[in-house]
């Protein structure tokens, strides 16, 4: 394979590879249609050489499948961080880094000429001007190099910020780095510092670990600084399933961006926006983004906030339903029935984990959860956890309470009723 | 200012942890690049360390043979303006206490005094975080949660007195392997091995908020332990094998709720229907029951027995209450389902 590389220059097309061979875990070949066979075997041997003995290789009639099997519980370090540390560059972007970081290394403030000269009569490595100025430039963003201006000249030093030196003065920071490198948010930018460190998360796993999160990080910082400064951000929309119905253009979205809404128990992240064009609040999910930019000024965005901050109470996930503005609100109540004397447990979970919603007991046993939220979808999705205890739904709509009977129909035929031959 | 930079990045970091050392050699940088690099490093990158046609110039060869570097220092480890903004953005978050004390955090917050936070905690929500989360501020816990900290890193016998899920007292001599924490849950446990003269008697977690009392016993837990084992004693003989369908996005969906699991993927390619082994904890199983169920009938849990069979008992439970309290609809609307079955 002549003319592979580790190292990329596009997050994008790797953060799509790498999320349809970790979340489907059976991809072929052929399922990459949409892409040329080299750029498949590219894509696949850089995946399989940053994740090494998570890959699971299958052969069938059909192609051999490649996967991602983790068992995120129990690992100490997010395989997939790895994608972040694979960044190409040029030769002379590794000699300068560590050349400029050498000549600085004293303490001592310098000129660009003097840098420049130095690389030259100290390390006999000639570079003209304008490249080390530019370097150093982008350093300076980086908070590696400290500019300072002294008249008409800028003087150059390292930032006296040290890894080593902070682990050192901060008790408890070795510690601290080990668990938020591998939660939420940015674990990525921890994991980066104690690996500058030579250090290892040895301490800690993480339960109900959605690693595949970090591959979106990528985009959020833009959205938070678009958010600090009140601006528009625009992106492009690829889900999945349009995608498989041939729309692979995606959609192009220009939005408020209002807060970023984690889901820890179904792996999706999303952006919670005002749409302009539609005059409503909807959420998008960070896997299914791209090309996200920040746009202009919207100057109603503390009144969009507030409204915003309003509406998320009566959200019982990310949905707003289909109301606008004002909109809609479609409560509805759902009856348990739980025995208090020995399944105070189920009791406990619906206190826990009602959100929004409200419960009181009604009926000796009978316990109704009132929910005031915008899509009752949402919710019915969690009420059937508690598959085995519902007594009777009431509001909605009649579509959600059909389903939901259909459903238990269904599964109890499913399931053999009282005669299931798996069973037996 | 973004992580994905070369800065932070894997060819970098083995460059910088070999320019550590004034001479070096083309076995270290080998070895170096096998332990720290990708698995195919070893085929792209010595040769770019090595003085020879492809190198960077970071190295030149001394008359014996060995490399020696081209600078004049070990490199520096520089905290980036993302890494400072990083801590900054922890400061605030409440878990830091656990590990940091207030004086500690003072002089680490005057130290970021300038920089402004990565983010800010109320640019994000959880949606579906449980609500009785560990209280992270309470000194009792701050002070449990050090100790098993402690008692992880150095395999110390601890005697601890706590309350199980089922409002059980339960005290004895613990060794702890490791900490454990769940977004989920936002709780912090620890799994370990219950000691009875000295000898492991069985495995276990412990939620660090439900521990009353925790003291050192003096003793260090000498006999190596393979977590390994410790994942096997606690995990399914058999894997849960789910059929998954179409209906509903149900792929995409159940793929993605589940993929923090071990699992293995076989797809039927003329039905489009999905066949998942699942491997979990055999104590989460109730955890992962109620999870398949409320997919509804878009997945079928076909095996282990005993599994479906639960799943069975809770449907069959489930429409009979309905049957009891009279529902309005009649759970057996064929006409309803077919429609909306398409």
């Amino acid at each position: 394979m002549a003319g592979f590389s580790e190292l990329i220059k596009n997050f994008d097309k790797t953060r799509d590879y790498v999320r349809d061979f970790f979340i489907y875990g059976c991809k072929v070949r052929s399922d990459f249609d949409r892409k040329s066979i080299r750029t498949y075997g590219d894509e696949k041997r850089r995946v399989e050489s940053w994740m090494g003995d998570y890959m699971r290789y299958e052969d069938s009639v059909h192609g051999r499948s490649v996967s991602i099997s983790v068992d995120s519980g129990h690992i100490p370090e997010n395989p997939l961080y790895n994608a972040y540390y694979s960044r190409s560059f040029t030769d002379n972007d590794i000699r300068l880094h560590f050349l400029i970081i050498d000549i600085l290394n004293d303490g001592e403030s310098r000129t660009l000429k003097e840098i420049v000269d130095i690389l030259n009569t100290d390390y006999a490595q000639l570079f003209d001007e304008q490249t080390v100025r530019n370097k150093l430039r982008e350093y300076v963003e980086e908070g590696i190099i400290i500019a300072e201006k002294s008249g008409k000249t800028l003087y150059y030093s390292l930032s006296s910020d040290r890894a080593d030196d902070y682990i050192r003065s901060f008790k408890g920071l070795d510690d601290a780095l080990r668990f938020f490198s591998e939660t939420q948010h940015f674990g990525i930018v921890g994991n980066s510092i104690l690996k500058m460190l030579g250090l290892k998360n040895d301490l800690f796993f993480i339960k109900h670990n959605y690693i595949m999160h970090t591959l979106e990080d990528i985009l959020i910082p833009e959205v938070l600084t678009a958010m600090d400064d009140k601006r528009y951000v625009s992106f492009m929309t690829f889900s999945a399933r349009k995608q498989k119905d041939g729309y692979a253009l995606g959609t192009e979205n220009q939005v408020v961006p209002m807060k970023i809404l984690v889901s820890v128990q179904t792996g999706r992240r999303y952006l919670a926006a005002y749409i302009p064009a539609l005059k409503r609040f909807s959420a998008f999910r960070f896997d299914y983004m791209r090309t996200l930019k920040k746009g202009d000024i919207c100057d109603d965005y503390d009144n969009l906030k507030n409204k915003f901050d309003r509406n998320m109470s009566r959200c019982f996930g990310v949905s707003f339903g289909m109301r606008r503005e004002t909109g809609t609100v479609t409560p509805m109540k759902i009856t348990f029935f739980i025995d208090e004397d020995k399944e105070h447990y189920v009791l406990e979970r619906l206190e826990r984990e009602k959100r929004c919603c409200t419960l009181e007991k009604t009926g000796d046993h009978l316990y109704t959860l009132t929910a005031d939220v915008f899509d009752p979808n949402e919710l019915m999705h969690w009420a059937k956890t508690f598959i085995g205890r519902i007594v009777r739904i009431e509001g909605g709509t009649d579509t959600v309470r059909q389903r939901f009977y259909n459903d238990i129909s269904r599964m109890n035929r499913m399931y053999g009723g009282d005669e299931d031959e798996h069973i037996q | 200012m973004n992580i994905f930079s070369e800065i932070y990045g894997t060819y970098f970091r083995i460059a910088a942890r070999l320019l550590e050392n004034e001479v070096t050699d083309e076995k270290t940088v080998r070895e170096t690049v096998q332990s720290e690099g990708f698995r195919d490093s070893v085929l792209f990158l010595p040769q770019k360390l090595i003085p020879g046609s492809e190198d960077w110039g970071l190295f030149s060869r001394t008359a014996d043979g060995n490399l020696r570097r081209i600078t004049k220092n070990a490199p520096v480890k520089v905290l980036t303006g993302l890494q400072k903004r990083w801590l900054k953005a922890k400061l605030s978050d409440q878990r830091i206490r656990l590990f940091m004390d207030e004086d500690t955090l003072s002089a680490l917050e005057e130290r970021l005094a300038g920089v402004s936070p990565l983010y800010r905690q109320g640019q994000f929500g959880f949606t579906d975080r449980f609500s009785d989360s560990d209280d992270f501020l309470s000194k009792d816990y701050i002070n449990n949660f050090r100790k098993v900290l402690d008692a992880v890193k150095h395999r110390k016998i601890m005697y601890i007195d706590y309350v199980s899920g089922h409002g059980k007292r339960i005290s004895g001599r613990f060794v702890l392997l490791k900490m454990e924490y769940s977004p989920k849950n936002d709780k912090f446990r620890a799994y370990c091995y219950l000691l009875r003269s000295g000898r492991i008697r069985s495995s276990g977690i412990i939620n660090i908020g439900r521990i009353t009392s925790i003291t050192d016993t003096g003793s260090v837990f000498r006999t190596p332990v393979s977590l390994e084992d410790y994942f096997s004693s606690r995990k399914c003989s058999a894997p849960a094998i789910i059929r998954v369908t179409g209906e509903r996005n149900g792929i995409e969906r159940f793929m993605l709720e589940f993929a923090s699991y071990e699992k293995h993927t076989v797809r039927d390619l003329e039905t489009g229907q999905y066949t998942v082994e699942l491997w979990y904890d055999e104590q989460d199983e109730t955890e992962l029951l109620i999870r398949l169920l409320s997919f509804g009938p878009i997945i079928e849990v076909l095996a282990p027995k005993h599994l479906r069979a639960k799943a069975a008992s809770r449907i069959r439970r489930q429409a009979e209450l309905l049957t009891k309290y009279g529902t309005e609809n009649d759970p057996c609307n064929e006409k309803t389902e077919e429609k909306e079955h398409f």
